[in-house]
């Protein structure tokens, strides 16, 4: 029963990814303002292990990359800091977005991560 | 040894649970939202599993057993500790495998990105020197978008200005302030069509009210570059890499008869309404922002204006370039826009035949400004206190067709002094005090005091 609880907790919290305490290759900081994110273009190398920590220049931002299933917000200046870690598998371009609305630019505020 | 690690990860996540359930003191729609949750994961990693609509007690067993059913297909031990290595051949990898997400957010859980509706607003009092002052609801402004796919997206501002309209009164007025698709194909290509913002300046992309110091927008981008500006239009946008962006449109073209010597070519915008593409109109931007901080740009515009009230037809030209730079806790910005009129001549004897009144539109309009700003408190506080002064030069007169003579009264300049209050990144209290003046003697313009409140959620 507990066993079962557990994998209940774990599932609810996400962390049936792997390697939690995987130390990253490389940490990229990212700004995010109306209506860019830069860089906008990020290259990795395949298979290593990257941190992006992401903070806003003005108001809510959201930091989403289909590619890796994550959606997530970043907090308005002042207030924070978004840390997102990932492994870069496959090779290929990746796109990541704004996902909060945040002004008349905002479809457009993308960047891309091109894993070699 | 793995026994401990066992151990002292139980530990951890029965602390964390406990910590969980006494620091959120859960409601039963929170309890049902997450019950909700876990069985979409289970979904994940079993599709034929279905949720129904029984208590939630039966609910839990329902996925207790569904739990216990995934286990022992995957032939793990339900005992084992490692549940993520067990569970983790059941998901497809993906090409970028999350490892964790922390810090100050809040995760969405939702797959599709609907966005929910935003918008903003500002309220101004204003006090010319020796009137009375004015308070004025200046902008409601609503906003909603929506996201078909990753691909297509859609996205609208819709405006009540002055806070009230009423029918053939000049009080407020409900305006589509943009409204388009946006088709995103590639990085560098991306086609956009509908009621767009023209690409021209700082301002008229950047007009939420916590994204500039100053009560009203800077004169010179409301009166050489006439924001907000939207047009009815189609083109292209994208990023080249590198830091620079650029935006081009094909759109609706000015409306001369709208020209005047007072507010430049403010209003000859058509905003969308019964546009005339007889001569479509061309602008563009492109932008470079690859250094932290700084963003610089030039923007172009060119176009055959017409319109249905006058015959006339004059091309109407602008170029401009911007800057914005933030260093430490200093910001610059700073804009100079050059507007050119052909036919102006024309123009001002054809609408004075038509209205007794001539217009007195100049062949070319200058105008440009620098706002230094700095900001008060450290960057790592939550509020922010900026002082700024901005000195503005507008000419709507800079040069004549032959003939006309320029009025020193159209040649003019602000100085502004202020300060913007955040008390939230997204709401500013702002004051200024405008100085005023003209090259002339004939009229002494006034100076002015603004207060205003702004906010964007």
């Amino acid at each position: 029963m507990f066993s079962r609880m557990l994998l209940l907790v774990m599932v609810a919290l996400g962390m049936g990814a792997q390697q939690p305490t995987a130390k990253p290759d490389k940490v990229i900081s990212i700004s995010a303002e109306r209506f860019a994110f830069s860089p906008s273009r990020i290259k990795l190398k395949q298979g290593s292990v990257v941190e992006f920590v992401i903070t806003s220049e003005d108001t809510d931002h959201g930091f989403r990359i289909p590619g890796a299933g994550i959606d997530a917000a970043v907090p308005q200046q002042g207030k924070g800091e978004l840390r997102i870690r990932f492994v870069a598998r496959e090779k290929g371009k990746f796109p990541f977005e704004c996902s909060r609305a945040c002004g008349a630019g905002h479809n457009l505020m993308r960047g891309l991560i091109v894993v070699e | 040894m793995v026994n401990t690690l066992a151990k002292a990860l139980v530990k951890a996540i029965g602390s964390a649970v406990v910590f969980a359930s006494l620091s959120h003191a859960q409601t039963e729609a929170d309890r049902d939202r997450r019950l909700a949750e876990l069985e979409r994961k289970v979904r994940i990693l079993d599709p034929s599993f279905k949720a129904d609509e029984a208590a939630f007690d039966d609910r839990l067993a329902a996925l207790e057993k569904r739990i216990d059913e995934v286990l022992a297909r995957s032939g793990s031990p339900a005992a084992s500790t490692t549940v993520s290595a067990s569970a983790q051949p059941l998901l497809p990898k993906a090409p970028l495998e999350a490892i964790s997400v922390t810090g100050d957010y809040q995760q969405s859980l939702e797959g599709e990105t609907r966005l929910p509706v935003s918008g903003y607003m500002d309220a101004h009092f204003n006090k010319a020197e020796g009137e009375p002052g004015r308070g004025d609801f200046h902008r409601f402004v609503l906003l909603f978008g929506h996201s078909f796919s990753d691909r297509i997206k859609f996205w609208s501002e819709l405006e009540l200005e002055h806070a009230l309209v009423e029918g053939g009164e000049e009080k407020g007025e409900v305006a589509l302030e943009q409204a388009y698709l946006d088709f995103l194909v590639k990085p560098w290509l991306n086609f956009r069509a509908g009621l767009v913002l023209s690409p021209m300046g700082i301002v008229n992309e950047r007009h939420e009210p916590p994204s500039f110091n100053g009560v009203e927008r800077p004169v010179v981008e409301t009166i050489i570059i006439p924001s907000t500006w939207r047009e009815m239009g189609a083109g292209i946008t994208g990023d080249l890499g590198r830091g620079f962006r650029y935006r081009t449109f094909l759109m609706s073209a000015l409306d001369p008869s709208g020209f005047d010597a007072e507010f430049g070519i403010q209003n000859g915008r058509t905003g969308g309404f019964e546009s005339s593409f007889r001569n479509p109109a061309y602008a563009g931007r492109l932008e470079y922002a690859g250094v932290r901080r700084l963003t610089v740009g030039i923007s172009g515009y060119t176009g055959v204006s017409s319109g249905d009230i006058v015959a006339v037809t004059p091309r109407t030209s602008i170029v401009s370039f911007d800057g914005r730079y933030s260093f430490k806790r200093i910001d610059l910005r700073g804009l100079f826009a050059n507007t050119w009129i052909s036919k102006s001549g024309e123009l001002n004897l054809a609408m004075e035949r038509l209205t007794g009144l001539n217009p007195n539109v100049g062949s070319q309009m200058r105008g440009y400004y620098a706002e230094p700003a700095v900001h008060v408190f450290p960057r790592r506080w939550r509020n922010d206190l900026i002082l700024f002064t901005r000195y503005e030069k507008y000419n709507t007169q800079q040069q004549m067709a032959p003939g006309f003579v320029p009025l020193p009264e159209f040649n003019r300049s602000s100085l502004f002094a202020g300060v913007t209050f955040k008390p939230n990144a997204d709401v500013a209290l702002k004051f200024d005090y405008v100085f005023n003046r003209n090259a002339g003697s004939a009229i002494r313009p006034l100076n002015g005091l603004n207060l205003g409140l702004g906010w964007w959620f």
